[in-house]
């Protein structure tokens, strides 16, 4: 019997022996239970998350829409405001619109994932 | 799959997967059940992607053989398995013949590189044939061979055969 054989039959004769243990696979249950806890949990976040995102894209929409159409009826004037510093304000947002309303989107989605976010972390 | 009948896969595979990882683990039994716990749950939580397109043993053995790698990289197994070892041989002064039997064995395979101890405990102790230790490990059949080969060199060099 060459050396080869030896070892093959030294591992093969000491195979190691599992202690029975019946905690093992009521602890493995156990754990499983609290695994499908955890993804309930995850999964309603997840409906909870998508929730939040249509219903800021809705709100999102129809606050556009009611300033687009207050801009289209009530069309701003500035000689009808006067001085005032609140005729400031809208000369200077008219002025900077563009950047103004991408400040504001950046605001409401960053808003918007800090409050997601906010709702994972409460888990 | 349900929690029923993945209980039901696990309570025919569990003892193999246990020896898997206790060979894996150079008999520390206690770590060996903690990763077969990790690696039930990660199975568990990914069973949804089990297609059937191997046996569950083999995925679930994958899965086992990953958690294990993951471990060994993330604590040094080798610092772990000196402590260990240390502790089994103090434990076994009080403790049956039995612990004393694989005492060598399992000093032996602490010795080898993981990869050479993960294809021979496959081999030889779960009797899996060369394609299937390929597919737990994923690497080559002609790896698995040579890491057979090379195992048994390295063993042999540890133990008095």
């Amino acid at each position: 019997m060459n050396k080869k054989d030896n070892i093959e039959e030294f591992l093969r004769d000491n195979k190691p022996v599992v202690k029975d243990d019946p905690t093992f696979l009521l602890e493995t249950k156990r754990r499983l239970k609290n695994v499908e806890g955890i993804k309930a949990e995850v999964d309603r976040q997840r409906v909870h998350g998508r929730m939040a995102l249509i219903v800021t894209l809705i709100i999102g929409i129809v606050i556009g829409a009611m300033a687009t159409f207050i801009g289209y009826i009530c069309p701003f004037n500035p000689e009808n405001i006067g001085e005032s510093a609140f005729a400031g304000l809208i000369l200077f947002i008219t002025t900077w619109k563009q950047y103004f309303f991408i400040l504001l989107a950046a605001l409401s989605v960053s808003l918007a994932l800090l409050l997601s976010r906010t709702r994972h972390a409460g888990m | 799959m349900t929690r029923e009948r993945f209980i039901d896969l696990v309570r025919t595979e569990q003892e193999p997967l246990r020896r898997f990882l206790l060979g894996l683990c150079s008999g520390n039994q206690s770590m060996a059940d903690d990763l077969a716990q990790d690696a039930l749950v990660r199975a568990y939580v990914a069973s949804g992607s089990f297609l059937g397109l191997s046996k569950f043993s083999t995925w679930l053995f994958r899965i086992a053989y990953n958690c294990f790698i993951d471990q060994y990289r993330k604590a040094s197994l080798d610092t772990v398995s000196d402590e260990s070892l240390e502790a089994r041989s103090a434990m076994s002064d009080d403790s049956t013949d039995d612990s004393f039997r694989y005492q060598q064995l399992y000093m032996a395979l602490d010795k080898i590189p993981e990869k050479e101890r993960a294809a021979i405990v496959l081999h030889y102790f779960e009797d899996r044939d060369i394609k299937e230790i390929a597919a737990i490990m994923q690497i080559p059949s002609g790896t698995v061979k040579y890491l057979l080969s090379v195992g048994r060199n390295h063993l042999k060099e540890h133990l008095s055969v």
